[in-house]
């Protein structure tokens, strides 16, 4: 875990900016979104649409308080948890054998593959390493 | 102390995200309630060619010959067993762009899309792609093969069903 302010600001602008990119363009198609979750065949319908409604807005406003310097343990600590919960949801899909588009940038998305895992595991170290470094030297705007 | 004030951050993001979220898609909330999303999260109103049909509506076209069946289901399942008649568009192996670029139809051809069954999600994406392409009378038959095969309706190979 690094306690580099200069880098732990990088690792912030790159997950506030993956999350605030990714909860946009949920924003903007909440169907196709709820038809994305829907095809994981984890959740009822019932549920994946309600999920499609709010998650977007979850990922948004975490990745700007976390580039804002707001609520920054709360904000990564919600992010690793989704992170951690997109690598589990990726690699049961890959297991299940289900061919299916992640989802994570709207219509923008690939494919569930090993690419995402990496894309996944990476962000969930930057995500937690904001958390774990809280008492370290801050940058807020 | 801490914790507490950590937990409390939480609850106002995910409450700022649901009121926001809830509040702003008010409109599709009402449109689930009246059931509009029960075969699947599309939006009526933007594809306005698409409607969903039942077994018995399906088997009416079939009969009358008038509509295309299109089976969006992989290139295997396809040659296993299909609806009698119905031609092969893999959505899930191509790419939108190279789904689009393979279609060739008169925009008032009916046709009619279907995969498995209610489970799988081809159909409604190949309907959304057929939409793209100008086609007028999109039908999606949701029962798929499973409720197809369960009548046993007409199919190709004859002799082996599944």
């Amino acid at each position: 875990m690094t306690r580099n302010k200069y880098i732990l600001f990088t690792f912030r602008l790159v997950v506030g900016g993956m999350f605030i990119w990714a909860g946009v363009s949920k924003i903007i198609d909440p169907l196709g979104f709820a038809q994305n979750i829907a095809n994981y065949r984890v959740f009822p319908e019932g549920i994946s649409f309600f999920l499609a409604l709010a998650l977007p807005w979850i990922e948004v406003i975490c990745g700007v308080f976390l580039i804002l310097g707001i609520f920054r343990s709360a904000s990564a600590l919600l992010l690793s948890g989704f992170l951690a919960v997109f690598l589990v949801l990726s690699i049961v899909t890959i297991l299940r054998g289900i061919d299916i588009d992640c989802g994570c940038f709207g219509s923008l998305s690939g494919k569930v593959d090993y690419k995402l895992i990496l894309m996944d595991s990476v962000l969930l170290f930057f995500s937690l390493n904001i958390y774990f470094s809280r008492k370290a030297v801050r940058i807020k705007f | 102390m801490a914790l507490k004030k950590l937990l409390q951050q939480i609850v106002l993001i995910l409450f700022l995200s649901l009121i926001i979220g809830l509040g702003i898609n008010f409109s599709l909330i009402k449109k689930y309630f009246q059931g509009d999303f029960q075969f699947g999260f599309i939006s009526l109103e933007k594809y306005d060619s698409i409607t969903f049909i039942t077994l018995g509506e399906a088997e009416g076209l079939f009969s009358e010959g008038e509509a295309l069946f299109i089976d969006s289901r992989p290139k295997e399942a396809f040659q296993t067993g299909h609806i009698l008649g119905a031609v092969n568009i893999p959505f899930e192996e191509y790419k939108e762009e190279e789904a689009l670029d393979m279609i060739f139809l008169p925009p008032e051809r009916i046709v009619v899309v279907y995969c498995d069954g209610s489970e799988c999600n081809s159909s409604l994406e190949l309907a959304k792609v057929l939409h793209q392409k100008g086609l007028i009378d999109i039908k999606i038959f949701f029962g798929g093969w499973i409720e197809w095969t369960r009548e046993g309706l007409p199919v190709s190979p004859e002799n082996d069903p599944q």
